[in-house]
């Protein structure tokens, strides 16, 4: 038990640490220079020695081990840095978008899974029928469709078309909208975006509980609950299910870490202003320190649902005990 | 929305669940499905130079023209033949998702044989690097990459590439795993015979049935991939796949002048088509080719 | 009685001014901007356009651009220019104040230049190079003492430094710090009320303004980084205008558009095809006559623009700006192009379908273009067609504004030399409103010619843009100008492609009463209140 765990902190920490230099190497391989974002499109009109004075207040004049160790000391403390761009340190910048990121792929996630979930156990309850053959068609197909399109298409029809639901954003700009109608306002610019984002996510949940299910269904345990005339609808649900649930709450947590990066082909179409966006935005904008803060806090989060996972995998699941 | 896609769970739990007649016809009835639209995407795009009424490189209408007797589907924004450009962009996204899968199935067998039969430290090392890999958010990697040697064509295809082997990899290692411990190869380490001849003789046949399983999966992916990452802008404009057809049409208006109707529904429902048609064969082809599955 | 009277009297008079004020002052309006502008303060926006002119509602410069991109006196309301044109002397309206009710006076402005020259910002340091020093002999009072003559200082410097409260700036001393700024005090029609990262900008009208109250009382502008984003918006009535020029495919569709109007003019952004002047084939001037030749721009206009822009002249210069030299324009011809590259010694010799220089180098190009401008990419694509069909290859290479930069433009900084055969590239329109235009864009030596990003080198060209820097005199100016933009047309360092219309749509029950700034949209200062008398 201590040597698994013990290999798996090495394990994390590894990826921890290379995702770390990564994060730092790959803005900084990038081309160009970082000029533009400090100074504005006007910097053509400086002098050298202008430019360097800039280069040097953001200390991107240093040499590049040095900017390492700045980088390494600067997240152990807990400091993400600051955008050139906006002006303002990125933990601020990052705390204002986690929220909207957190309500959408979080709302989607739990709601993803609760329906794929319900669906799968349903479809391998009536295992081989025309709703099942029907509901796996129907998964495939949203599983690929490409979620980009599905959201277009929904602002086409429902938000330019219908003008049922507002088209961009996370509120209503400037509104002053405060209490209730602040949350109906919220609720309104959230459907469109939540509903694209669920749709993508049932299909696996519901595919995974579907082959759960019927994994489960095959064990001798069940067979055995039936022999001794446990009616269907008791294995299903007392015997079946609760272990089929294992797997789909592995994928969950797994899903969880992926929660900060989530949706960003979504928030982007949706102009939703999460996490996702920021990352986006940030990588076409070149904001280095930006993109580093996101970057790190998507791999933690990343390990850190590992770690969980791990930790809770055992306690949910009698039977799994690392040796 | 998480990196991974459903396509990663097999439809039916290995054969000793279930009774396995009844479960073949079904699953066949996937596979032709899948067999079927794949036939008809990738014989539109052979067949494409032969069957376009126009050559979508050349403006042969006005700009932005509705649906017609002469143009199908309208035209785009320079008076290309929307139609033609579509069956064109069958040949653009398939080679792409082909392509792409291959570049990642090599990668994932290679590393997955290399790992899963050479084991211990060798294993451990890959592994983590495969760790890894599914740890790196892709997105700013892809667009490094397109940044520094342009969103061209092949680099679209090595960055998927790059970015898909890593599953496939667990796939391969768990089946070498397994290959392994069989009696006939166990007997054959034991007997010294050279890792080579055993790798070539015992695991590799094994391996690479699961392969083209995967390879077909992993193409269904880099379809999807591909399209997402022109629609952003990040794949090369100037290559006329689906994805590029769609990133044109949102950047001039088409849902604001109705034009979304002929312009991105027929697009997207393609890329729908081949994802599936893709998703569908690759799981026939698993059940089909996977011991594992099979046994 | 007469308290009585007097009610009277002020129910008449409130009866006069109620409606002129309902008439006068729109509550609201949503104008979406394209992307966050830091805190809308001089140290802090980001984009020349619109950023500049945002800020320009919360800060005043001395002077400010009118209609016609001529410099208007703003805060100042007399002056007075020495004979040789090195001493300025302004006089500043009386009562100016600052958001916080403090006095401005020739103090900050001293302050300001004198801040602009310590605190580096890419726009404005470099425009107090040619400063001598300011003076403030009393509180409206500034004399500024020029090194020498400066045909740009009344646009480049006194219409563009907006002028910063000592009071609030004189403790930020870095650049770092000025970076991170987030005051917003300034003197300007507006106020910044509320800033919300990434989601959208408050700024609420300054009743208090020396020019009058202005017009609208609030402003909300939306930060909506997608183009078609923003129209649909506007289409659905979320907005009532944006700061994007309207793409062509939608003009039509939003002129019949009810409760909205769509005002057109002359655009002073430009597309060209920038040539590598440096370059072994390129820089023979018979050769990028035949590539211009051969590409039909009308065409392209009709195509890409749906025939909303002008046909570029080959002076650089719009037809529309009051520097263009009276009729020049360039007339393509595909004959033309085939004999010049006849004449020239360019045949194809191997048959490839590809001409081949008289040393047996063939005529293949690289063409990069902007990634994220489409009709930049279907451009590159039909001068990769047109370029064909004369026998001169291209491959069309679509990049990432920071990579293109990196080849065409390094550090931005053109000193620093050029790898690139050619780029559709393009200029923002305060380019062309410079008097100096020319000389920025053309001038070989590298620290006068900072934008001339081709490495163009003609001597003639280098004499008259001297002359033309210390020109004051604006006729004198003009004249020069045009006789630069022949030399230019000849010689085609650039081809230009085209002048998109600027074009313009907002929702008229919101509010009717815009600018249009020629050239550059509704975005100015003259949008909101009235010229100073």
């Amino acid at each position: 038990m201590t040597r698994f765990v013990a290999g798996k902190g090495v394990q994390y920490a590894l990826v921890l640490l290379f995702a770390v230099t990564l994060n730092f190497a790959l803005p900084r391989m990038m081309p160009g220079s970082p000029l533009i974002f400090l100074a504005g499109e006007d910097v053509g009109f400086m002098t050298e020695q202008q430019r360097g004075q800039l280069l040097q207040a953001f200390g991107l004049d240093q040499p590049v081990w040095r900017q390492y160790v700045i980088y390494l000391r600067n997240l152990v403390t807990g400091n993400l840095g600051f955008s050139y761009q906006q002006g303002r340190p990125i933990a601020s910048i990052i705390a204002d978008r986690l929220p909207w990121t957190l309500v959408l792929v979080g709302t989607g996630l739990v709601v993803g899974t609760l329906v794929g979930v319900a669906w799968g156990t349903l479809a391998a309850w009536r295992r081989r029928s025309a709703l099942d053959v029907g509901s796996v068609g129907v998964a495939m197909f949203f599983d690929s469709v490409p979620s980009f399109w599905l959201g277009m298409v929904f602002i086409a029809v429902f938000a330019a078309g219908l003008r049922w639901f507002p088209i961009f954003g996370a509120t209503t700009p400037g509104a002053g909208l405060s209490g209730w109608p602040l949350l109906v306002d919220m609720a309104r610019h959230l459907v469109l975006p939540l509903t694209t984002l669920t749709l993508i996510t049932i299909p696996g949940m519901f595919l995974i509980m579907r082959y759960s299910m019927l994994t489960v269904l095959g064990e001798q345990y069940v067979a055995t609950a039936r022999s001794k005339g446990v009616g269907e609808r008791d294995v299903m649900f007392r015997h079946a299910m609760r272990n089929a649930l294992l797997p789909v709450a592995t994928v969950f947590m797994l899903n969880v870490g992926f929660i900060v990066s989530g949706a960003t082909v979504i928030e982007t179409v949706f102009s939703y202003p999460g996490v996702g966006r920021l990352l986006f935005e940030a990588v076409l904008a070149r904001d280095y320190p930006v993109l580093q803060a996101t970057f790190f806090i998507i791999t933690v989060s990343v390990i850190a649902a590992n770690i969980f996972a791990d930790l809770l995998y055992p306690l949910i699941d009698p039977r799994v005990r690392h040796v | 929305m998480s990196e991974s896609r459903a396509i990663d769970t097999p439809l039916f739990p290995p054969a000793r669940n279930l009774q396995p007649r009844r479960r073949r016809f079904r699953l066949g009835g996937v596979g032709w499905t899948g067999l079927t639209l794949m036939a008809l995407l990738v014989g539109a795009a052979v067949l494409a130079p032969w069957i376009v009424p126009y050559d979508p490189g050349l403006t042969t209408g006005e700009p932005f023209e509705s649906p017609s007797g002469r143009h199908w589907l309208g035209t785009n924004d320079v008076g290309q033949d929307l139609f033609s450009e579509m069956i064109v962009g069958a040949r653009i996204s398939l080679s792409i998702g082909f392509l792409a899968s291959t570049v990642a199935i090599s990668i994932g067998t290679l590393v997955g044989v290399v790992a899963g039969y050479f084991g211990s430290w060798v294993d451990a090392a890959l592994m983590r690097v495969v760790d890894i890999v599914l740890v790196i958010p892709f997105l700013p990697l892809m667009i490094l990459l397109a940044a520094y040697l342009g969103p061209s064509f092949w680099n679209l295809i090595l960055v998927i590439g790059l970015l898909v082997w890593a599953r496939p990899a667990r796939v391969i290692r768990a089946q070498v795993l397994s290959l392994k411990s069989l009696d006939f190869v166990d007997a054959a380490r034991a007997l010294g015979a050279p890792p080579g001849r055993i790798l070539r003789r015992h695991i590799l046949p094994g391996v690479l049935s699961l392969s083209l399983a995967q390879f077909i999966l992993a193409a269904s992916s880099a379809i999807l991939i591909e399209a997402s990452l022109s629609f952003l802008g990040l794949g090369d404009p100037t290559a006329k796949s689906w994805g590029s057809i769609l990133y044109y049409a949102q950047v001039r208006s088409a849902f604001l002048t109705g034009a979304w109707l002929w312009w991105v529904l027929p697009p997207g429902l393609l890329i729908t088509a081949a994802v599936l048609g893709f998703a569908f064969t690759g799981f026939a082809a698993e059940e089909v080719l996977n011991p594992r599955l099979r046994r | 009685m007469m308290g009585r009277a007097r009610m009277l009297a002020l129910f008449v008079i409130g009866l006069l001014v109620i409606p002129a004020l309902g008439n006068a002052q729109s509550a609201a309006v949503r104008m979406a901007i394209t992307r966050d502008e830091g805190y809308l303060n001089p140290y802090t926006y980001q984009t020349g356009y619109p950023g500049w002119n945002l800020m320009t509602l919360v800060y005043d410069p001395l002077f400010y651009p009118d209609e016609n991109n001529e410099p208007i006196p703003w805060l100042v309301r007399e002056v007075r220019v020495s004979q040789d044109g090195r001493t300025w002397t302004l006089t500043l309206h009386p009562n100016l104040r600052w958001h916080d009710g403090r006095p401005l006076t020739s103090e900050d402005v001293k302050f300001t230049f004198e801040y602009a020259a310590r605190v580096t910002h890419s726009r404005w340091t470099p425009t107090t190079r040619n400063l001598d020093g300011v003076d403030a002999p009393s509180p409206q009072t500034v004399v500024f003492r020029l090194k020498q003559p400066d045909a740009g200082f009344r646009l480049r410097t006194l219409a563009d430094v907006p002028i910063l409260p000592k009071h609030i700036w004189e403790s930020v001393t870095t650049v770092a710090a000025a970076r991170a700024f987030t005051n917003t005090v300034g003197s300007g029609p507006y106020r910044v009320e509320e800033v919300r990262d990434n989601q959208f900008y408050r700024l609420v009208a300054n009743p208090q303004y020396f020019a009058g109250p202005p017009r609208v009382r609030e402003l909300i502008l939306p930060i909506i980084r997608d183009a078609t984003v923003s129209f649909t918006a506007l289409q659905a009535g979320q907005i009532d205008t944006t700061v994007r020029t309207l793409t062509p495919e939608l003009v039509a569709q939003f002129e019949r558009l009810p409760g909205v109007k769509v005002v057109r003019g002359a655009g002073f952004t430009s597309t060209i095809l920038q040539f590598n002047d440096e370059h072994p084939l390129l820089k023979d001037v018979r050769l990028r006559q035949a590539i211009a030749n051969a590409i039909n721009t009308n065409l392209m206009v009709r195509l890409l623009l749906l025939g909303y822009a002008v046909v570029g002249s080959p002076g650089y210069i719009h037809p529309a700006s009051p520097f263009y030299a009276a009729g020049l324009k360039f007339d393509a011809s595909k004959a033309r192009a085939v004999a010049l590259l006849n004449e020239a010694g360019y045949t194809d010799r191997n048959g490839d379908g590809i001409r081949e220089a008289p040393n047996g180098t063939p005529l293949q190009f690289t063409l990069l273009t902007l990634a994220g401008n489409p009709i930049r990419i279907r451009g590159a694509e039909l001068i990769r067609t047109w370029l064909k069909d004369v026998g001169i290859g291209t491959t069309v290479r679509v990049q990432e504004d920071a990579a293109i930069i990196d080849q065409v433009w390094p550090d931005f900084d053109v000193c620093k030399g050029r790898r690139f055969d050619m780029a559709v590239f393009g200029w923002s329109a305060p380019v062309m409103s410079r008097p100096t235009a020319l000389v920025d864009l053309f001038n070989s030596d590298c620290r006068v010619g900072t934008i001339n990003i081709g490495g163009y080198k003609n001597p003639e060209i280098d004499r008259l843009g001297s002359q033309l820097l210390t020109t004051v005199e604006i006729a004198r100016q003009k004249q020069i100008s045009a006789e630069m933009q022949r030399i230019l047309a000849r010689d085609l360092p650039v081809h230009v492609l085209f002048y998109p219309d600027t074009i313009m749509a907002y929702r008229s029950g919101a509010y009717d009463r815009w600018a249009f700034q020629k050239g550059q949209g509704i975005v100015t200062k003259l949008s909101f209140v009235d010229r100073p008398k």
